[in-house]
């Protein structure tokens, strides 16, 4: 239900655009007397343009055909019949389907470059933001550091963390920076080798502290989990969902990861208590730069998600974000193409 | 005791301040180089211990360098390199190198696979002829070919006590997919990594604590693998 209604609302502008030609039929047909049919072949590509203007080639071909059908069959002799006896006419149709066309295209291009503007802001705000934080921290405490001749061992010993953990941030920021750009230009070429994904969530842990990671994750991998895929990328979905899962999950919960072979496919979950979510807002979860207004205190860009779906689907997997029991649940299922022959 | 003499090769000069800075400090001593020809000529008339090579000289590759000295030299190798680029990386250690490490680097983590590779050269030249080895509360002997974990004897598949020998006599050294499987499967393996990943898994079972959080045997992303042995502990 709740699909429809979005599905609705992105295509509504075709219904309003086939009231509209409902509209001019009614008025051109009440008036075909005094207005001549070459105005009421103008008027009738009028809905063409509205439908074009959105950039969907289908709704646009639709709404031509629909156009062409009503003025054939209305006004344009024999009447009420669906054949033409002038071949201009033809022309006339052919002409609706080249302005729908061009108008298409054009809504296209313009529709990308938006786009385009709405990823470059978006980095622009992590370079200006969410690098900023991290270069400050590393910049006040070296400053401490040299103006200050007598800081004890103790509090230079803080500054040094603070200077570590703050390049640590910058450094997994630029990568994910650097990945999604890489990924959403589609010119990616997957290495696909046999991945372990034990071995895997190995390699992803070393990106944490081992406090942070022993304490806090709570994991289950099934024996044997091989997977044919791109085994840096799928390094990089984990040490994302890891990521993400410690920034936002309540102080003193656990969070609970869990790999399971189902033969033909490869599940992953994790699951982190957090604050209340909208359910509305988990859709966008996946989103490019989207981060839930609330928290903007945790430093991070939403890049992270988004690219956890970039390699999901370059996989043919499936991802998804369930709210569950005062927490967010991620799922991911990547179907398995290939099988181990062992020896 | 005499110190140990490192041959940086580097054309970077922040980095090579930062590496110079830093073996001043932790007593080793040091000779640079800027350039590859450079480089040959200070290898050959200063006899170093250990080599620290850029991959990305101006004059040429850093991997025909590390070609050109394996020829005459056993002495370790460990390639810096500002690239995450593995296929580089596997390349160069293909080409000879026993290390790698990525810039940015930390000067710990350094420190420490130089004492590693600096070590595995006397063990090299003391235990040629001892058929047992032993890191830290593993134990390996060639002979009888038993495997004993805190003194406990383990069952090992063929291929598993291969596979672990493999890595005990190369301790400390980052081993390419490529170089376990033709050493351990044998040559025509080379890519069967299906083979290697489910070997690791079973044998990490066997001899690690926690097998997602292995001590002995450490994964390099997209590399291979490296057997940690730490002498100190």
């Amino acid at each position: 239900m709740k699909n429809l209604l979005i599905k609705y609302k992105q295509y509504s502008y075709i219904l309003k655009a086939l009231g509209m030609l409902l509209i001019i039929t009614l008025i051109s047909y009440i008036f075909r007397g005094s207005l001549a049919i070459i105005n009421i072949t103008l008027i009738h590509i009028i809905p063409v343009i509205v439908v074009a203007i959105h950039g969907n080639v289908k709704a646009t071909l639709f709404m031509t055909l629909l156009s062409v059908v009503f003025l054939n069959f209305l006004y344009i002799p024999p009447l009420y019949s669906f054949s033409v006896h002038n071949e201009l006419y033809v022309w006339s149709f052919f002409i609706f389907g080249i302005v729908g066309w061009i108008i298409t295209i054009q809504a296209k291009n313009l529709n990308s470059q938006t786009k385009q503007n709405e990823i470059r802001e978006s980095l622009l705000h992590i370079i200006s933001h969410d690098l900023r934080t991290p270069l400050s921290t590393i910049h006040g405490s070296i400053n401490l550091i040299l103006s200050n001749d007598n800081l004890d061992e103790k509090s230079k010993y803080n500054l040094y963390e603070d200077i570590n953990y703050a390049s640590h941030r910058m450094k997994r920021l630029i990568t994910n920076i650097l990945d999604s750009t890489r990924l959403s230009s589609g010119k990616i070429d997957l290495k696909l080798e046999w991945c372990d994904f034990e071995d895997i969530v190995g390699v992803a842990l070393n990106e944490f502290s081992q406090i942070q990671s022993e304490e806090k994750l709570d994991l289950k991998i099934d024996e044997l989990s091989l997977f044919w895929g791109d085994n840096t990328l799928l390094t990089q979905l984990i040490v994302n969902l890891f990521d993400n899962a410690f920034k936002y999950s309540k102080a003193d919960t656990k969070i609970y990861f869990e790999i399971i072979n189902l033969n033909n496919f490869i599940r992953i979950k994790i699951f982190n208590e957090t604050e209340y979510i909208d359910k509305k807002k988990l859709k966008n979860i996946f989103d490019k730069f989207y981060r839930f207004e609330d928290t903007n205190d945790i430093s991070g860009s939403g890049i992270g998600l988004a690219i956890c779906q970039s390699i999901v689907k370059l996989h043919n997997g499936e991802i998804k974000a369930i709210s569950q029991n005062e927490g967010i649940l991620i799922q991911i299922e990547l179907p398995m193409v290939k099988r181990a022959k062992l020896l | 005791m005499n110190k140990y003499l490192i041959h940086i090769i580097e054309d970077d000069l922040s980095v090579k301040k930062l590496l110079e800075i830093t073996f001043k400090e932790y007593e080793f001593d040091y000779i640079s180089s800027e350039s590859k020809k450079n480089a040959l000529l200070m290898f050959l008339s200063h006899n170093p211990d250990l080599l620290i090579v850029d991959l990305g000289l101006s004059d040429g590759d850093g991997k025909d360098l590390i070609k050109q000295i394996r020829e005459i030299s056993k002495l370790p190798i460990i390639v810096l390199t500002a690239r995450h680029d593995e296929k580089e990386i596997v390349a160069a250690l293909d080409a000879g190198a026993d290390d790698y490490i990525t810039k940015p680097f930390s000067v710990n983590e350094l420190l420490a696979r130089i004492r590693a590779n600096l070590r595995r050269k006397i063990n090299n030249i003391n235990g040629e002829m001892t058929s047992k080895f032993i890191c830290n509360e593993l134990e390996l002997d060639i002979t009888s070919r038993d495997v004993f974990l805190r003194s406990e004897k383990l069952k090992l598949t063929p291929i598993e006590y291969e596979l672990l020998k493999y890595f005990m006599l190369h301790t400390n050294k980052t081993l390419t997919h490529k170089q376990i499987l033709q050493e351990v499967w044998g040559t025509g393996y080379q890519n069967e990594m299906q083979y290697l990943r489910t070997y690791v898994n079973t044998l990490r079972k066997k001899i690690e604590e926690n097998s997602t959080r292995p001590k002995y045997i450490k994964t390099e992303s997209g590399i291979g693998y490296r057997f940690s042995y730490n002498q100190e502990s």
